[in-house]
């Protein structure tokens, strides 16, 4: 159990870390105010304001992007700089690993908790069902992370892999027809409905609202599942690359 | 951030302030986009005298754009602070208050632009004075920077001098000696010993006898002579290590334990007067500041240097700093090729180390 | 025009660079047709956004010269800083060009309703030179080229929303719709809404000088010449 003394280390990289910070709290806190006030007034079909909706697409858009500081981690700690001090430690790499992901995800969730805290508190949004929301959140972040080190595995330029989970975030955003309507066809129907995790999350928020318990589980699960057969690639992926 | 002590960094803080409070108050009153291009042009402005030193008449030209947006816009009114700002600042203060004319037939309010308007000429002029007053104390202290370089290299050259002037003196002294002996002791010895030579071949014992007499007579006045010019050349005032004995044998006030080993004749003339002057220093220092009831001093001379030590057993914490009778030994010691180093941790020592020239005094 | 040479070779060299300046503009052609806004296809609206993109990715290649170096031995060498930056921003002008033509032409072949493509063309030229005067001055402020990039990147979000690209200004609150108008990003809107209603071409011109001030102002704040 010596990787526990390493998680307060790794929490406090990853808070000093300030273009993180900056990035995934400071400019969802600056867009949801504005979007707050541009929105104000204005409601959907279902009559909910349409400036809660936003807050919530903003919350879970954010979370596809959390993977970047995991990501950053473990290359730097197991891949280059770090990597021989990392090995010479008398722990197991593997679970170092894993406590790096959690603190990325706890980090993460924490994150958007933040944002929820702030929407409510500041620009009164409603939030249905808190707990539901913050479970939709943690496997967002965690589906981030798990997608974000695939990348760094499979990938053999660090580069290359940054820029893939920026298109990773950027792709499903545009994917779920947030800046523009997508031409309809089977692929981009798939991509725009349940093969696209920011649309399930979404889906899963606003089935819980509406109280469709069976829907809500459904399009949780369906994530549920993506994560578990993504992190069986991870792994397999994570030991080729460091065995 | 040596920036932010810059007076000029708050003067284009000041620019650029300026230019908030026209968006601002364009915001506030109107926010048509004709007007936002008087504050665009003026904006071009101060990032030109941000990045450049424009000249005086360049406020003419932000004069000129606000002068064209008067019919359009009350904020044209406000950016007169501008011109204002910028002539206070290259000391036209009195030019400036032509702006203040604009107050009798603004569209904005009159009150608020006076003192807007007065705040910009009193913040110039300030930038002004300060900004002349830095320029002032810069060139005085360069002068002063360049008053001390040049003290200090006449310094050394003195010190050189110095030198020089010793080494001529001693040859000039040689030469003198070298021609008394000349004069005075090389003719009759020369005679006396060319006569001994010649009573060798003489036959008649009574011209014998007088030759002899003779080479007696020659004898004892050159002995007379030797004895005149050693006696004349003698200095009577004290020199090299006898002059350091008698201070120390003058310096009642604590007991000095006096030691000294080598050759001290090799050592020429110029560089007693620095030793005398570490030993009068650190003695003078002892009985000023120290509390020792003991002093050794060594003088050690070898054939490449001449070191002179001065340890006391005093225990007053002494102050970190060099004093600067200390410090002009230590420049007088580096004109030499020396040094003159202290240490403070066991009492008060003093080392003074001066390499000696190839063949000494005989240079 | 050594360095001009080179400055075009080099943007080219790097591969998310190529993606950046060949493979987006073409896509941005083949987007579809907004339903009641905005008024040009969405690719032409959010064409502006991708000229941002593009003109912070050619400025760091100049804050790349700056931490590795480079701009100090070109200080030494006989190449004044003004020729160093001109050849530079030629360059990349001369890419953005490209671009724009690529982007306005491509759609008019490709059948797109673009109503007036030679005032839009020169729309987004002007609006490419504010963008690189803006990248320009940003720079000027950062040592690193990553972190200047990403804190670039969530003020380009921003600075677009609020500009009322990619929301109709006309649902802005009042003082929203005030403050807009401090943004590139607005003239720019206007601008493509100008390209659609648009009767005045005086209206069109102030637009584009607006558009031009901008870049002066950038441009004569962003070419300090700071060695590290």
């Amino acid at each position: 159990m010596r990787v526990l003394s390493t998680i307060k280390f790794t929490v406090l990289r990853m808070v000093r870390n300030y273009i993180v910070l900056l990035l995934l709290l400071v400019v969802p806190i600056l867009l949801i105010t504005f979007f707050s006030y541009i929105l104000s007034g204005v409601t959907t079909e279902t009559g909910v304001p349409l400036r809660d909706e936003n807050a919530m697409q903003m919350v879970l858009v954010f979370q596809l992007f959390g993977g970047s500081i995991v990501m950053y981690m473990i290359y730097n700690d197991l891949f280059t700089e770090n990597k021989m001090r990392i090995y010479s430690l008398p722990f197991n790499q593997t679970m170092y690993a894993f406590s790096i992901m959690l603190c990325g995800a706890v980090y993460s969730i924490l994150l958007g908790v933040i944002l929820m805290v702030y929407a409510q508190l500041v620009l009164g949004v409603v939030w249905g069902n808190w707990v539901w929301t913050i479970y939709i959140i943690s496997l967002m972040a965690i589906l981030s992370i798990i997608v974000c080190l695939i990348f760094t595995f499979s990938v053999k330029k660090y580069k290359i892999a940054e820029r893939l989970s920026e298109v990773y975030g950027v792709g499903f955003v545009l994917l779920a027809g947030f800046f523009f309507p997508m031409p309809e066809n089977a692929f981009f129907d798939f991509f725009g409905t349940y093969g696209n995790p920011l649309t399930l999350s979404i889906g899963a928020v606003h089935e819980m609202d509406q109280s469709n318990l069976g829907e809500a589980w459904f399009q949780a699960n369906i994530l549920l599942g993506a994560i578990i057969i993504l992190f069986m690639v991870m792994l397999i992926l994570g030991r080729r690359r460091m065995g | 951030m040596k920036m932010i002590k810059e007076p000029m960094f708050f003067v284009n803080v000041w620019r650029f302030l300026m230019i908030g409070v026209l968006i601002h108050l364009w915001i506030m009153e109107e926010a048509t986009t004709n007007s936002f291009i008087l504050i665009l042009l003026l904006m071009i402005m101060t990032s030109l005298r941000w990045r450049f030193a424009l000249p005086v008449w360049s406020v003419l030209v932000d004069a000129f754009i606000c002068f064209l947006f008067f019919p359009y816009t009350a904020i044209s009114y406000y950016g007169l602070a501008v011109p204002i700002f910028e002539l206070t600042i290259k000391g036209r203060a009195v030019f400036s208050l032509l702006f203040f004319i604009s107050l009798f037939f603004t569209s904005a309010s009159p009150n608020l632009l006076f003192w807007f308007f007065l705040q910009a000429l009193f913040f110039g002029l300030f930038s002004y004075l300060t900004l002349k007053n830095q320029k002032v104390n810069k060139l005085e202290a360069d002068e002063q920077r360049k008053a001390r370089y040049e003290l200090e290299r006449i310094k050394i050259d003195l010190l050189e001098a110095n030198q020089s002037v010793s080494q001529q003196a001693g040859l000039m002294e040689r030469y003198r000696i070298s021609r008394e002996l000349h004069d005075h002791l090389g003719h009759d010895l020369t005679g006396a010993s060319l006569a001994l030579q010649a009573y060798e071949y003489i036959q008649d014992p009574h011209e014998a006898d007088k030759l002899l007499e003779e080479v007696k007579n020659r004898l004892e006045r050159s002995t007379k002579s030797l004895r005149e010019t050693v006696h004349n050349m003698t200095p009577t005032t004290l020199m090299g290590v006898e002059n350091l004995e008698y201070i120390i044998n003058n310096y009642y006030q604590i007991d000095i334990d006096w030691k000294k080993s080598g050759d001290t004749l090799q050592v020429p003339a110029y560089m007693w007067s620095l030793l005398e002057a570490c030993l009068k220093e650190a003695l003078t220092n002892v009985v000023r500041h120290s509390n020792a009831t003991k002093i050794e001093v060594d003088l050690h001379v070898t054939g490449t240097i001449a070191r002179l030590s001065i340890q006391d057993n005093g225990t007053v914490p002494n102050q970190n700093q060099t004093g600067s009778g200390l410090r002009s030994l230590q420049m007088r010691a580096r004109s030499l090729g020396g040094s003159v180093s202290i240490n403070r941790d066991n009492g008060f020592l003093l080392v003074c180390v001066i390499p000696m020239e190839k063949g000494g005094a005989d240079k | 025009m050594t360095i001009f040479k080179f400055a075009l070779k080099r943007s080219f060299s790097n591969t998310t660079n190529l993606i950046f300046l060949t493979l987006f503009p073409i896509a941005c052609i083949f987007l579809p047709n907004g339903e009641d806004w905005p008024f040009l296809p969405y690719g032409y609206q959010y064409f502006g956004i991708l000229i941002l993109f593009v003109g912070i990715r050619l400025a760091t290649i100049i804050l790349e010269d700056r931490e590795k170096g480079v701009v100090k031995r070109l200080a030494v060498a006989p190449i004044s800083h003004f020729q160093y930056l001109s050849q530079n921003l030629l360059a990349y002008s001369v890419i953005l060009i490209l671009q724009c033509i690529l982007v306005v032409f491509g759609g008019v072949l490709y059948g797109q309703e673009l109503y007036q493509p030679g005032w839009l063309l020169f729309l987004f030229v002007s609006f490419s030179f504010a963008s690189l005067a803006i990248a320009l001055a940003w720079i000027s402020i950062y040592r690193k080229k990553d972190v200047s990039f990403l804190v670039y990147m969530s003020l380009i979000f921003i600075v677009i929303i609020l500009g009322g690209l990619m929301i109709p200004i006309e649902i802005f609150p009042d003082l929203l719709k005030r403050i807009a108008i401090i943004f590139p990003t607005f003239w720019l809107a206007e601008g493509l809404n100008w390209i659609v209603f648009g009767e005045n071409i005086l209206d069109f011109l102030l637009i584009n000088g607006v558009l031009w001030l901008y870049t002066i102002i950038f441009i004569i704040i962003g070419s300090t010449r700071k060695i590290y």
